[in-house]
């Protein structure tokens, strides 16, 4: 592994500040839309994002095999807390749910990324943007971090949102079953309704290819939701610690004060919005929209009786 | 999409590498800390839901208990004032026996008494009568033999 020299030239949004000098030659750390290459292996750059992401892995990791070593039947301090934090999870899971035992099943998935997201978020707020490494650059030497915000790279908000999305459903396919959830997006089963309905029900022919069309924008709301997800948590976590550059530039050791505290603010309510995003586009992946027709067509007929 | 691409670096092997990054954190959260920590509440819950059950068993058992108990007390209660007016009455019906056969005794031993007496009266009147008149006859003859000219008059 050996250490970048060279400065990426995809830099559209930066706003340099100069740090100090350096033997005469000015040093600039610059703010990126990107999170900055630090290391490289072979074909994989590593990147101060990654390293951050990394280092919250550990951080849960660590906190895992404490907390596991330390389990007892009467609680200790950091085993309260998690309980505590669990059952508060559940309820709020619950609310979602309004099911207990789908909450539970959707649980482990959705703390695992809100666990992921609010330490990668608090990493990157943490102040130990002194150490880093010097490029030499276009315009001259520039400092590049070893720790940026996880979720401060849309790459990691990218894989977040894929795993969410997809998770979601291969969850749904496991619930209500994979042609259920295929039918979900290429309604089949409404285009064929129309030779099995059309007698009784004329207006199926206009209705079923509607059903399949929106089936099929169902995909695209898929994708949506992906560029939603990440879109939503890396614009806000990058602007914050663009927020926190800026105050530290303006005056470096009061002003951002209040700030940090709002960027931790902003970090738990991020990957909190990010989780419970999660457990609904679950919970509807695992709702039996069929079920729900169903019990339409009883109320109908109920209703006609 | 390429200017996007470019513009934010999505490069697939950072995200291929993040997802790696959850699944680890998923996989280690869901080993060590949620599936135990879910075990143990679970477990807790049930000790303590069976503790609450206990508690309503004994609370059950100890509310029927205490009414048995006072039942037991009541009838114990009646049955020992029943015991006690049985007694009570027998006592009375005894005791007024008991004051009858008194009375009666008292009123034959005052009538024995007063029948003594009376014989007793009787005879000493006879006595004195007899005394009387022997004294007399005795004092008549003293005077007859002091004045012997009353035989004359």
């Amino acid at each position: 592994m050996e250490t970048s020299n060279v400065k990426n030239e995809f830099m559209p949004a930066r706003n340099a500040s100069s740090i100090a000098d350096a033997g005469g030659e000015e040093i600039s750390q610059e703010i990126t839309l990107f999170a900055e290459p630090i290391a490289h292996y072979e074909n994989f750059v590593l990147t101060n994002a990654l390293l951050t992401s990394w280092v919250a892995v550990a951080i849960i990791i660590a906190l895992a095999i404490f907390l596991r070593k330390g389990l007892r039947e009467i609680p200790g301090k950091l085993q309260s807390i998690f309980e505590m934090l669990t059952e508060e999870a559940l309820a709020l899971c619950d609310q979602v749910t309004a099911d207990r035992a789908l909450s539970l099943k959707i649980f482990p998935f959705a703390i695992s990324v809100f666990f992921l997201i609010l330490v990668s978020n608090w990493l990157g707020i943490m102040p130990l943007g002194g150490f880093g490494i010097l490029e030499q650059g276009e315009h001259g030497l520039t400092f590049v971090p070893f720790l940026r915000g996880a979720t401060a790279d849309i790459n990691t908000t990218l894989a977040l949102a894929v795993m969410a999305v997809l998770g979601a459903n291969v969850f749904g396919a496991f619930s209500v079953g994979l042609w259920k959830t295929f039918n979900k997006y290429v309604n089949l089963k409404a285009l064929g309704g129309i030779f099995k309905k059309l007698r009784h029900e004329p207006t199926i022919i206009l209705v079923a290819p509607i059903t399949f069309f929106v089936g099929l924008i169902e995909i695209i709301g898929e994708f949506a939701k992906v560029a939603s997800l990440s879109f939503r948590l890396f614009g806000n976590v990058f602007a914050g610690e663009v927020l926190l550059v800026s105050m530290a530039a303006l005056a470096a050791y009061v002003v951002p004060i209040p700030f940090l505290f709002l960027e931790l603010l902003v970090g738990f309510i991020q990957a909190l919005i990010f989780s419970t995003l999660t457990v609904v586009y679950f919970t509807i992946a695992a709702s039996n929209h069929d079920e729900h027709e169903h019990e339409a067509e009883h109320e109908k007929s109920i209703i006609i009786n | 999409m390429d200017s996007i691409i470019s513009t934010f670096h999505i490069d697939w092997k950072i995200i291929i590498a993040q997802a790696i990054n959850f699944g680890v954190v998923f996989a280690v959260l869901y080993i060590f800390a949620l599936k135990p920590l879910s075990k143990l509440m679970a477990e807790r819950s049930e000790k303590i839901a069976k503790g609450v059950d206990d508690a309503k068993t004994n609370a059950y058992m100890l509310a029927k208990t205490e009414e048995e108990y006072n039942t037991a007390i009541a009838k114990a209660k009646a049955e020992a004032n029943k015991i006690f007016q049985e007694g009570k009455k027998e006592a009375e019906t005894k005791r007024a026996e008991m004051l009858e056969t008194a009375k009666n005794e008292v009123a034959s031993v005052v009538e024995n008494g007063k029948k003594t007496l009376e014989a007793e009266k009787v005879k000493m009147v006879e006595e004195a009568k007899k005394e009387i008149i022997a004294l007399s006859m005795l004092a008549t003859e003293k005077l007859i033999k002091e004045k012997p000219d009353l035989n004359n008059l």
